[in-house]
């Protein structure tokens, strides 16, 4: 889908379109507070901008932030998001305890982030994982018994 | 595991940037693969032992690791 934006663009793209809708929530929300929508825009401007000038260096970062990660680089990616869904994951896990604890009315984000991380962890074992058709072994498999002994 | 990748490289007077370009991978992965910090895939493994007309069990020795134990 995004292979037509040049490899550097994609991820300033992906920054400055949730930086919109992010400031179109709020100017739909209207009231008073509209103006944050024009500070979300800015804010998102500048972002958009470090991660395409990040993208120049010649640093693990760098690539990252211009798509042209290698194998190490993606391996790299992939553990540090493992790691951040699993502290959501505790994070999520302790409020969740906290909010029954003192009989709060905000326990269920809590949950929902939680059932969120669960079943993504399901969804990447079926997509990844256990998803290989299972056959049986080659020794299993109509070939007939023979003694492992040669006579 | 230890590997031969920084000895073959100075023998051909590569650079770490020449023999990243060469493999299609950053700098930073070339100098993790030199120090032994990251072990790279078997298409990269083999990929590295053909550059340097090598075999991947030349390249790569894995009893090294368990001598040093």
């Amino acid at each position: 889908m995004m292979t037509f934006i040049p490899p550097r663009l994609r991820k300033p793209a992906g920054v400055a379109l949730a930086g919109a809708v992010f400031a179109a929530a709020w100017l739909v929300r209207g009231g008073p507070l509209w103006w944050v929508s024009i500070m979300a825009v800015i804010a998102t401007a500048v972002r958009a901008v470090s991660w395409y000038r990040m993208g120049g260096e010649d640093t693990d970062e760098g690539a990252l932030a211009a798509s042209r990660a290698d194998e190490r680089q993606h391996l790299v990616s992939l553990q540090s998001r493992a790691l951040a869904c699993n502290l959501a994951a505790v994070a999520a896990f302790i409020g969740l305890t906290v909010a029954i604890a003192v009989k709060a009315g905000w326990w269920w984000p809590f949950l929902v982030i939680l059932a969120i991380t669960g079943f993504g962890f399901l969804l990447g074992l079926s997509s990844y994982g256990s998803g290989e058709p299972d056959t049986d072994d080659d020794a299993d498999a109509g070939q007939p018994e023979r003694s492992p002994v040669q006579r | 595991m230890r590997n031969r990748v920084r000895e073959q490289r100075t023998q051909r007077g590569l650079s770490q940037a020449e023999l990243a370009a060469a493999l299609g991978v950053s700098r930073q992965t070339v100098i993790s693969i030199e120090s032994g910090r990251y072990l790279p895939s078997l298409p990269l493994a083999f990929t590295i032992a053909r550059l340097f007309a090598l075999t991947v069990d030349k390249m790569f020795d894995p009893d090294d690791e368990e001598a040093g134990a």
